[in-house]
């Protein structure tokens, strides 16, 4: 089958509405997808971003945090996803809107998502120059205050960067649930192979591909918006005094 | 690309003399047959049919050719380059004649007859078309085929498909058995079967066992050739209604290659005849329980059908 051929049943389904609606509709499974996601996104998060970011503050251990929580990029998240539905617990289990196997699937994606949150947390925090820390010590600023009012913010693009990373990532992997009957949009992907039906395998990857990168775009407007040194941003009104 | 293609073929030739030069096996009856020239087989790369990709490859190095077996994932794959550059596929019926027709019109209504020769019949244009000629049909076929557990089998008394009648069953199934009529489709129009939920864990897959073995699903799906049932305490039960198309193995050719070389036809007839539905669910054990590779349970085959 030619491109062109591919193109126009990819539209073709896309644009019959009768195939957006309904139980295993594309907007079902697009929910089911993203509800999947930013859950093991802020799973990630909560683990993973509050030991990164200690770490990165005393300047210690980044080496050894940064280096298990990029296991989760060498095991193929679909290998780790296979192992733990063999085991006994968690196995297949059903878990409320996550489907088959959702604690799983949660697991296999959470893993995926820790990395680049990890890394990106700690190195932002880690390289706020040294003659910032060095200024704020000097003027009296605790651990905390250091952390709160210097790293924290100085590092917030680059912490947003990671999770923005993590985010579309894991999105466009959760697909997988799929192979293990879980839910999501991969069960129109397997489908649509096994029928030859690239329509709608392929209608349903250039939906993982649009909503990535609409994710793609709020995670950069909301790095935009918190970084600090930018003007207008929340910083610059300590900046322009000085300037005026 | 043509000097290039020529060159290969001259050097192919070449080795092959000399392979015969140097393994002095002249046993049997290639004497004189030693040039037919390279027969390019291509299939899929699942045990079954890399077994009968090992056979024909066999037999046809016993008839003085040179097989080049070159195997893949999936159907989509090498019909991209077969009957150009790929000689013979070990096809099944229903497989290779349901891809040609969507191919030629993606609306096209599929053959469900159980009879082979009706099926071939109903697609003569379209292999006409594409250049490929199927020899005859075996009498071994692997069709879908559905399973249960021993237990519940006794449990339920049930044996056949009919006897699900009326039952409600989770069926674990490949991802598009949904609506077709060899599959969930046919469940439940023909049988009668309330199909509550359809996991798409897989055809013949591991999770596709384990699932019915946990009983989590009660029906799973396979094919008649299953080997590794009876030693899962699995058992098949009977399509006593036929709503499984024919899927009878088949050697598929290309019809220019089958011009050049008529004899190869013979070859594989004559071996696709000896093949049963039985026998082949053997080999299949031999390989995916018994761990033997699927050259040498061809070769094995061959020697004893000789």
């Amino acid at each position: 089958m030619n491109v062109g051929n591919m193109l126009s049943e990819t539209w073709g389904y896309l644009s019959d509405s009768s195939h957006w609606t309904g139980a295993d509709g594309l907007w079902t499974l697009m929910v089911q997808q993203l509800l999947l996601s930013i859950t093991a996104l802020v799973i990630a998060v909560v683990l993973g971003l509050p030991v990164a970011l200690w770490l990165g503050h005393i300047g210690r251990g980044s080496l050894l945090a940064i280096n298990v929580s990029n296991i989760g990029r060498a095991v193929p998240t679909f290998a780790l996803l296979a192992i733990l539905v063999t085991t006994d617990n968690p196995g297949v289990r059903s878990f409320g809107p996550y489907g088959r196997a959702g604690i799983s699937t949660l697991i296999a994606l959470t893993a995926f998502a820790l990395p680049p949150i990890i890394t990106n947390a700690n190195v932002a925090i880690r390289e706020v120059p040294d003659p910032v820390k060095e200024s704020a010590r000097g003027m009296g600023m605790t651990g905390w205050q250091l952390f709160s009012r210097v790293e924290l913010p100085l590092g917030l693009p680059l912490i947003v960067s990671g999770i923005r990373l993590a985010l579309v990532q894991v999105w466009a992997t959760a697909t997988i649930a799929a192979l293990v009957a879980g839910p999501g949009l991969g069960n129109l992907i397997t489908e649509g192979f096994y029928r030859t039906d690239y329509g709608m395998a392929l209608g349903a990857a250039v939906v993982v591909a649009v909503v990535a990168f609409g994710l793609e775009m709020v995670g950069a407007l909301v790095e935009r918006s918190v970084d600090p040194t930018r003007k207008g941003g929340p910083g610059a009104r300590d900046v322009s005094p000085v300037e005026a | 690309m043509q000097k290039r293609h020529l060159l290969g073929v001259a050097m192919a030739a070449g080795a092959l003399v000399l392979a015969g030069c140097g393994t002095g096996s002249s046993s049997d009856n290639t004497a004189g047959k030693s040039d037919n020239g390279t027969v390019t087989i291509s299939g899929q790369n699942f045990p079954e049919a890399q077994i009968m990709a090992e056979i024909y490859a066999t037999v046809l190095r016993a008839n003085g050719y040179t097989p080049s077996l070159k195997l893949v994932s999936d159907r989509n794959v090498y019909m991209q380059t077969f009957p150009q550059s790929i000689d013979v596929v070990p096809e099944y019926v229903g497989g290779i004649v349901d891809y040609l027709l969507l191919q030629d019109d993606p609306k096209a209504t599929l053959p469900t007859s159980s009879d082979p020769n009706t099926v071939i019949s109903a697609a003569k244009p379209q292999l006409d078309k594409a250049g490929i000629t199927l020899l005859d049909p075996s009498e071994a076929a692997d069709t879908n085929a559905f399973f249960v557990t021993k237990k519940y089998s006794q449990d339920n008394n049930v044996t056949t498909l009919s006897d699900l009648k009326g039952k409600s069953v989770v069926l674990a199934a490949a991802p598009d058995c949904k609506g077709r009529l060899d599959c969930a489709g046919g469940l439940e129009d023909d049988y009668g079967i309330k199909i509550t939920k359809i996991l798409p864990l897989g055809f013949a897959s591991q999770q596709t066992y384990n699932s019915v073995k946990t009983n989590e699903s009660q029906l799973g799906e396979t094919s008649t050739t299953d080997a590794t049932l009876s030693h899962n305490n699995l058992v098949l039960l009977t399509d006593d209604k036929k709503i499984q198309p024919a899927q009878n193995l088949v050697p598929a050719i290309s019809s220019d290659f089958l011009k050049a070389n008529p004899d190869v036809a013979t070859i594989l007839n004559k071996v696709m005849a000896q093949m049963t539905t039985r026998e082949l669910t053997q080999l299949n054990f031999d390989v995916t329980v018994n761990r033997q590779s699927p050259a040498v349970v061809a070769q094995d085959w061959v020697q004893g059908n000789r």
